[in-house]
This record gives C-alpha cells, structure tokens and sequence, in this order.
C-alpha cells in the first residue's frame, strides 16, 4: 500500500473517530459548564441512542434521519427526567451527584443486559460503496458520520449563540447567581441542559451504530475518550471539546496505524498526564479563579 | 367384544411389567454446562446422550451378553465451574453408580476430574480442548470432538496451496489466549511456506480495526486470518476489512462463527470467506439429526452435538462387542477397537497414538466452506493428515 493512501486512510478514520469523540465530549463538557457535575453516565446515553437507532432502523424500517431524530428526543427527554427526578436532589453536593450518575450508569447498563442481551447487533450500513478518488478510495458509511457530525454540531451552536434558550445556558454556565439576578430560571435550565447534552451523546451512538455494532456496553470507550477530550480540551470548553475531539481522533489513528494499538493507547495516556502537567486547565480551558 | 378387550389389556398389562422385571438399567451420565455462558454446548451433549438413549430404548433396550438394557440419563450441571464439576463427577459416581459419563466440557472440569475418573474407571467422552484431556495415563478419557491443534494444520495447508497465499496478516486479542493463537498461526502459516507478515494484537474491548487493519494492509498481504477472534469480533474484522478495499481472501480458522459473520458483515462482504465447518450440514444424515434435534430441543443444533451421539453409539457398540457393561476395561477396548464405524458423521475412527500415545481422539471428517451467497458450501473434505 502506499504511503499517501496509508495517510489518507488514517486521516479519514481520525476525522471519523474525532467526530465521535467530539459529539460526545461537547455534552459532557455542556453539562459540567452548567451543572458542575461529572456525568458518568454519559456513556449509557450513546448506548441508548444506538439501541433506539438500531429498534427504528432495522424493525420499524424508518429513514435513518427519522432516527436519528426519535434517538436524541427519547434520549433527551429520558436524560431530562433524570436529571430532575434522580440529579436535582443532589445539587448542593457536587461528590453526591457525581456518585449518582455513577449508579444510573450501571442501572441503565445492566437494565440494558436484561431487556436486549449481551451479545452485539449488527446494524446495515446507511449507504453502501466507496467514493473513489485517485488512488484512494473511502466507505461512503464513514464519510456520512463526518457529515453527519458537522451538521448537529453547527445546529447545536447556533442553539447556543442564536436563541433565548441558548443564551440562558449560556449564562448560567458563566454564573449562576448572575443569571438567577436577569430572571433566568435555573431550575428549568438544568434539566433541559442535561437532556441537550445526552441527546448529543445519543446522536453520536445513533450514527455510530452502523459503523461497529450495537449492545449494551458501546458506551464504554466513547465515555472513557470523551474524559480524555475534555482535559486535552478543557472542562467546561464547548471549543475545547471540537478541538480536543478532533485531535483525540487524529492521534489515536495516527499513532495506531504507524505503531500498532498498543503502543497508541500508550501515547494517548501519556498525552493526557502532559497536558495535566503543562497546561491544567486544558488547550481551550480557563483556569478557574 | 368387551371381555375380548380386558383380556388383551390384562396380557399387555402382564407382559410389560414381566418384561420390566426382566430389563436391566444403563445410567448414562451427562456432566455439562446446562445454565449461563456455555449452554449451547451443554445441551448440545446432553441432547445427544438422550437421543441416543431414546434410539435403543424404543427398540426394548441395549442387548447386552443377552440382557436387554434400558438407558437412563443422569444429567448434572458442572456450572462451567472445576470445582462445581468434580462435585457433580463424584455424585454420579459414587452416589449414581455411574460408569460412563458424557463430559466434561471445559479444559479446566477436565483436568480436575481426571484423576478421580482414572482412579475409579469411569469413561469420560470430553469437549475439553486443551491437549492434557488425553494421554495414556488417562485412559479413560475419550474426545469425540475435533481440537484446534488436530484441524488448523491440514486446513491452513489446504488453503495455503489452494489460494497460493505467501504474505498472511491477522490481528490477535490482546491477551494470552490470543498471543497463542498468534504464535501458533504464525508457525502453522510458515511450516507450509507462507509468511505472517503482519500480526497485531489489540484490547479485546476495540470495536474500530481500521487503523491497525490499515497497517496490516499496508504489508501487501495476499490473505487474511481470523482465528483467535470472538465470531462478533470476526464480524467486524471482515466488514471493516473489505470497507477498506480488502479483496482478497479471509480465512476464519478456529471455531464456527460462519452466523456472526453473514449477521455482521453481510452476504456482499462474506465472499471469498473460507471458515472450519465441523460437520458437513449437506450430509443427509446430518441434516436428520439436525431436524430431530431441534423438534426436540427447539434450539439451534450446535455443530458439537452429532459428535458425542456418535461416541454414545460406538458406546453401545462396544459394550456389545464386548459383552458386558460392567467391565469397564473390557468395554473400553472393544470401544476403541472399532474402526471405520458408520455414524452420523459418516466413517470415524480413533487416533493419537503419535500425540498422546494412546489412541483416544475420534477421527472423523471435518470442513473447509467458502461462504457464497450469503451461505457456506464446503469446499473441502479434512483428516487431520490433509485436506482434500
């Protein structure tokens, strides 16, 4: 194989797993913007979003687009319930919320196990084939991810920067009490923070469901490389997480495709202890007063 | 009409419980995996300790040195556990009175309860695949079933020459399984004049192969192993693979995973995809067992079954021979000095006197298939000397 096309590959498969970690990662970052707390149960969102892709892709036979919308609002609504039935509770206690979502973590994953089984569904790809250009040649089921990604990302941040809703966010992220003083109701702003930040997980689980497989322990890995992305990104850092999920991507497919997965697991971590040691708050981060 | 009626059932009433005076009774052990992981195979082994059962005992029963037998199956579940194993091995033996048991499956219930079944003289038919399930020392131990260290060698030989492969590549499970399986491949594939060109190994939680399938392909490989791989792994491996341009052929070496890979990676990705098949699923008689098997069990046949209902046949076969069931010594020769039995597998034999120096492997035919269509149609007929 050539050296280019060696290259190119990575390249496309770092864009395709960097648009993963990203999504992933802007979620998690959303939620402890806003609420201050570690969503450990990050990783069960993506697992429900794929789940709820596969059941309305493969039995329902909808167009995946419908899917992947029924995926972030069933998501989303479930993570908005959470948050004010089992999170809220502990809001004063950031150590106690975390614990929280360590446990919904291991309900939802092994609730999971006992509804669909262990064993990993195979999910048809969206489309099929190769775009062929030169001498390269790239599966159209990973380009669309990229796309795919780009267009929720754009969407969410002109939630964000352009609406009433994402300005509020906005603001309770950069204080609280400030924004409670403007008439802002918090208490409406965290769940709908939380349920935005899990559909974005589930949207990433949705569009990844025909790359890998489907089964309740999907989540695992894109909850432990979205911890990643946001201490290379910065917590708390929306841009953090595009430049630390897109860069997360990038290595680890650079790095595995020139010197093998192990010792590209290896770099990886040893990426994160220097970015811990140099630069704390992350590359987008801020340090906190 | 009516007195005509109470005679016939008094006399059919009469005969049966003479005749049930007269039977004698067989326990058949089954010592198995039958709840949690590994069930599939455990009623695989029970499913044909029973069906063989149920093949003589609706003829009267086993003729044994003219005694008519009747087969009862005792089952217990060895939890997939050593310790649970040597429990239930010793209740069919010492409270059971069992002397010939279907089992054990895994290597490590095996290589527990092996001294107590040479000890006390109990024929044990094992699934065990590690090479210590047999020797001389345990003579008691037979393996119906086909190991790993028996098929890969003919059958890589076999494709090697066949697709005229030179530079093999393969990725491995991070531990110490798939480091085995790594080493083993690469020795088998180079004993035959192929080289392991790229071999990887990678945590077996990774689902996106791409990269480390990119630098396998980078070595210009001719052809590509899947051995050591969970068959939802080999899934994705294939499907990745071709997503990468990977056209050439894909060799799936160790266990049957030919319904993951089609689930997984589709019929289009699955050509050119040459698996082990342990039986042949076009042999009629195959395909009679299969039937009977799942109207009884209403599961999938696993392909393990029709091995251990030959092993109970050549059982039964043997105890005839040698006129007894009690002696088990006597039983056990007269088992091992069958040759070219006609089973449901076709014609089988015993080997492994160059291995383990004793002959207690069966030796039946096994399969190399191309996955065509979206279905495997074999391609080869193996021995563990060649595949042809």
């Amino acid at each position: 194989m050539d050296y280019s096309i060696l290259l190119a590959q990575a390249a496309l498969n770092g864009l395709v797993i960097g648009a993963m970690y990203m999504l992933m990662a802007v979620g998690f970052t959303l939620v402890f913007g806003i609420m201050r707390v570690v969503n450990f149960a990050h990783g069960e969102f993506y697992m429900l979003g794929a789940f709820t892709a596969f059941f309305t892709y493969v039995y329902w036979e909808m167009p995946f687009v419908v899917c992947l919308v029924i995926a972030a609002v069933t998501v989303g609504i479930l993570g908005m319930l959470i948050e004010r039935t089992l999170i809220q509770p502990f809001r004063s206690d950031e150590m106690s919320g975390m614990i929280a979502t360590l446990a919904i973590s291991v309900i939802i994953q092994n609730g999971a196990v006992l509804l669909w089984g262990p064993s990993p569904r195979a999910m048809p790809d969206i489309v099929t084939g190769t775009l062929a250009i030169g001498p390269f040649s790239f599966p159209w089921s990973r380009l669309v991810v990229i796309v795919a990604a780009a267009l929720i990302f754009v969407a969410f941040w002109l939630f964000m920067q352009r609406t009433r809703l994402g300005r509020a966010m906005r603001a309770v992220a950069q204080d609280t009490e400030t924004a409670l003083l403007q008439g802002i109701r918090v208490n409406y702003i965290y769940p709908l923070a939380f349920g935005l930040s899990v559909a974005l997980a589930a949207l990433a689980g949705a569009l990844m469901g025909p790359v890998f497989s489907v089964s309740p322990f999907v989540g695992l890995t894109p909850m432990l490389k979205a911890f990643v992305v946001v201490i290379l990104g910065g917590l708390g850092s929306v841009p953090g997480a595009v430049v630390g999920g897109l860069l997360l991507g990038m290595i680890e497919s650079f790095t595995a495709t020139i010197f093998g997965s192990l010792v590209s697991d290896v770099l990886q971590l040893l990426l994160v202890i220097l970015i811990l040691l140099v630069r704390p708050a992350g590359l987008l981060g801020q340090r906190e007063a | 009409m009516r007195g005509f009626l109470k005679v016939a059932l008094l006399s059919s009433v009469f005969a049966v419980s003479s005749y049930a005076a007269e039977a004698e009774t067989l326990k058949l052990g089954v010592l198995a995996t039958l709840s949690g992981a590994g069930t599939a195979w455990g009623i695989a082994m029970q499913g044909a300790a029973e069906l063989a059962a149920e093949d003589v005992n609706s003829k009267g029963g086993l003729e044994v040195g003219g005694k008519k037998y009747q087969v009862e199956v005792i089952a217990y579940d060895d939890h997939y556990k050593a310790a649970d194993a040597l429990t239930a091995f010793n209740r069919l033996v010492f409270d059971d009175g069992v002397k010939y048991v279907v089992g054990p499956l895994g290597s490590a219930p095996a290589l527990a309860l092996l001294p107590v079944s040479t000890e006390n003289k109990v024929i044990t038919m094992t699934m065990a695949f590690t090479p210590k399930a047999l020797s001389a020392e345990y003579k008691y131990s037979l393996r119906p079933v086909i190991p790993s260290d028996v098929f890969s060698d003919p059958q890589i030989k076999w494709v090697v020459q066949k697709l005229g492969a030179k530079r093999v590549g393969g990725l491995f499970p991070n531990d110490e399984s798939g480091q085995q399986v790594g080493a083993a491949n690469e020795a088998a594939y180079q004993a035959v004049g192929a080289k392991f060109v790229a071999k990887e190994f990678f945590e077996r939680e990774r689902v996106d192969f791409v990269p480390l399938l990119t630098r396998v392909l980078a070595q210009n490989i001719d052809a590509f192993e899947l051995d050591g791989n969970s068959p939802q792994t080999a899934g994705l491996l294939v499907k990745q693979l071709r997503e990468l341009g990977f056209k050439g052929p894909i060799i799936r070496t160790g266990g049957d995973a030919t319904a993951d890979l089609l689930k997984i990676a589709g019929k289009e990705a699955t050509e050119n995809v040459y698996v082990h098949q342990p039986i042949n699923s076009e042999l009629a008689s195959i395909q009679e067992y299969t039937k009977r098997f799942e109207t009884k069990y209403k599961v999938p046949l696993n392909a393990f079954s029709p091995f251990f209902y030959a092993n109970v046949q050549m059982l039964f076969a043997g105890m005839q021979k040698a006129g007894t069931v009690t002696d088990v010594d006597k039983v056990r020769e007269a088992v091992l000095g069958l040759k070219d039995f006609d089973t449901v597998l076709g014609k089988v034999n015993w080997i492994g006197q160059a291995q383990w120096k004793s002959n207690q492997q069966l030796d039946a035919p096994f399969y190399v298939a191309l996955l065509k269509g979206g279905e495997a149609h074999v391609v080869a007929k193996c021995t563990p000397a060649v595949c042809e």
